[in-house]
């Protein structure tokens, strides 16, 4: 208390930091305390406990739990397994969709918040309009886009066959179409919040900057390019690694739009570790397959920032 | 009126502009159709009778107009959706109560009191956001086993409640806050639990909203983990549905009856904290 009243006699600026919160050391980690435990207990402790669980067998219905060190692991790159078959076609498939998404995720997106940037009639409505698919859940936004694509009956086949006169296509069991439900279904889905940043992006711009290049007679397009999208990079670095994650966590659209068919073709990394786990009952093989599943993100994500940061550092010059 | 000067410059733009901005808006409002077009399309076949779904040419408009879908699907023996709503209303407002909870009392000490490990302890929550929420899946699934937690509310709201992210955006913000009030506060004999709930949290009220915002959508949407650890009538609302679509393979008027129904509450919580939830994500962006 004493040192309340000294401070309070001292100038104004030096009391800006806060002593006197430290009557009782104890005192910040009771406030820490609830979340610590729940953060150690639900987040930290899995980390490890999956690491043991990986390294044993883990049999639900078994009392025993026998060490196996690195087997499940050795099995992933080991050829013939059903684990390193089905889990390196499922990480192709999940690649595939994040090489082809990612870039149209992100392109549309900006395109949109380009459109919407200056001011235009109903500008708060069109945002709400391509915002909202972005809150329905993943199960609604599945079973609707399996019904627009439905193979016969979907509104999609109808006005292809019926309206545009070309032949039906069996989205739904076609290796290959079976992704274009799926990642429109995901555009339609996710370009709200990008947009979103996007717009906010923009809004930090400098609007003197594009006053002098108009008065310098730059285009539309000019304007973009060499004013908007270089003042973008930072936001295009954060949109583009967060869709990438996004990406490499793939699970309810193919889940509910396709099942992961036809013959696995649109089975992500995800719906094969849960199918390992929960169908298989291989709870081992399947956390040993999270790790490396991991990793991999982990290795891409911190590259993916290298090699932006790169980039910023050399467009600066 | 009249007599207000005219200022040349915002007449002269307006009046080139508008030509212009005719395309741009002629291809928003198609994009807004294209975008309109699922939900409307999830809408109309909700009020068709079975056989008008496929029906030839398409019925854009239901013609024989029903709510015998949503009768059906509120009734069906196959799920019941009463009680997933309930469930699910139960574990979003349980879980981002609590969520707020914690993150207010954790982000308190480390935005605005000096201690040893402070930092230390900040970071190490922080780099749990680079774990890929897969890890944690199986060992966490595991857990609820032992814990006999699964098909209990306590799997659905306790796992997910200590997050990283909901510390850091309300550290961020309260760091913001004057240190002055806080002064004032103690010169009036305030400790810091009064601090916190008298002048920290009523200041803070917009990233509460943000942050609950958020916390009740992404519960109310949150689909892997419910859909293992939650089986029958406790499943949540949104994958609950998703069991009549493996029952219901072909009858899309009582699927889209389900998923409206299922996405009811969430578009009402979208339009109460539109603002909030587009403003919390803007600031979330440029933060970077």
């Amino acid at each position: 208390m004493s040192e309340i009243t000294s401070n309070t006699s001292v100038p104004r600026k030096r009391s800006r930091k806060l002593s006197y919160n430290t009557t009782h050391p104890l005192l910040p980690w009771l406030y820490l305390l609830p979340h610590a435990i729940f953060f150690l207990g639900f987040i930290v402790f899995p980390v490890f406990y999956g690491i043991y669980i990986s390294v044993h067998r883990w049999d639900p219905l078994s009392e025993s739990q026998p060490f196996v060190g690195m087997e499940f692991y050795a099995n992933l790159f080991k050829a013939g397994t059903p684990q390193s078959e089905f889990f390196w076609k499922t990480f192709i498939n999940t690649t595939i969709f994040t090489v082809v998404s990612v870039p149209l995720l992100v392109g549309t997106s900006i395109g949109l918040a380009a459109l919407l940037f200056k001011p235009i009639f109903g500008r708060a409505f069109f945002r709400s309009i391509f915002f909202m698919p972005g809150i329905l859940a993943v199960s609604v936004m599945g079973i609707l886009w399996r019904w627009l694509f439905e193979n016969q009956s979907g509104l999609v086949n109808i006005i292809l066959t019926e309206y545009l006169k070309l032949p039906g296509i069996p989205f739904l069991t076609t290796e290959g179409w079976a992704w274009v439900p799926i990642v429109l279904g995901t555009v339609w889905w996710t370009i709200g919040f990008n947009m979103t940043l996007y717009l906010a992006a923009m809004n930090n711009i400098p609007k003197a900057i594009y006053e002098a290049a108009e008065i310098d007679g730059a285009t539309g397009f000019q304007q973009f390019r060499y004013i908007t999208w270089p003042n973008l990079s930072s936001t295009t670095l954060f949109v583009v690694v967060t869709t990438v994650l996004a990406s490499f966590q793939l699970f309810g659209q193919p889940q509910l739009i396709t099942s992961g068919g036809p013959t696995r073709s649109t089975q992500s990394v995800i719906m094969y570790i849960t199918e390992e786990a929960f169908s298989n009952n291989q709870f081992s093989s399947a956390a040993a397959m999270s790790f490396v599943f991991g990793l991999i993100m982990l290795i891409f994500t911190a590259f993916q920032f290298w090699l932006q940061t790169r980039d910023l550092r050399g467009s600066k010059k | 009126m009249t007599t207000q000067p005219r200022i040349p410059q915002p007449q002269t733009e307006r009046r080139r502009r508008v030509p212009r901005d005719i395309p741009r808006f002629v291809v928003l409002s198609l994009l807004a159709l294209l975008f309109l077009a699922p939900i409307y399309w999830m809408l109309s076949t909700s009020f068709k009778p079975e056989s008008d779904t496929i029906s030839l040419p398409i019925q854009w408009w239901p013609k024989n107009f029903t709510l015998e879908n949503y009768r059906e699907i509120l009734t069906s023996p196959d799920g019941n959706i009463g009680r997933w709503t309930l469930n699910s209303v139960f574990t979003s407002v349980a879980y981002t109560l609590s969520h707020l909870l914690l993150c207010v009392l954790a982000a308190y000490p480390l935005a605005r009191m000096k201690f040893p490990g402070r930092d230390a302890w900040f970071w190490f929550v922080i780099s749990s956001m680079m774990v890929p929420g897969i890890v944690t899946l199986i060992p966490s699934y595991i857990m609820m086993i032992q814990l006999n937690w699964i098909d209990t509310y306590h799997a659905l709201i306790w796992p997910g409640v200590s997050g990283a992210f909901g510390v850091f955006l309300l550290r961020q913000f309260f760091m913001s806050i004057p240190g002055e009030l806080e002064e004032a506060a103690v010169l009036d004999g305030a400790n810091s639990w009064v601090i916190l709930w008298k002048v920290i949290v009523p200041l803070s009220v917009p990233v509460l909203v943000t942050l609950g915002v958020f916390s009740f959508m992404g519960s109310w949407n949150n689909y892997v983990w419910p859909l293992f650890v939650v089986h029958g009538d406790m499943q949540t609302l949104p994958v609950g549905i998703t069991s009549f679509s493996s029952r219901y393979t072909t009858d899309y008027g009582k699927l889209m009856a389900g998923t409206a129904i299922a996405s009811i509450p969430v578009l009402v919580a979208y339009l109460i904290g539109q603002r909030y939830l587009e403003q919390g994500l803007s600031a979330g962006g440029s933060k970077e």
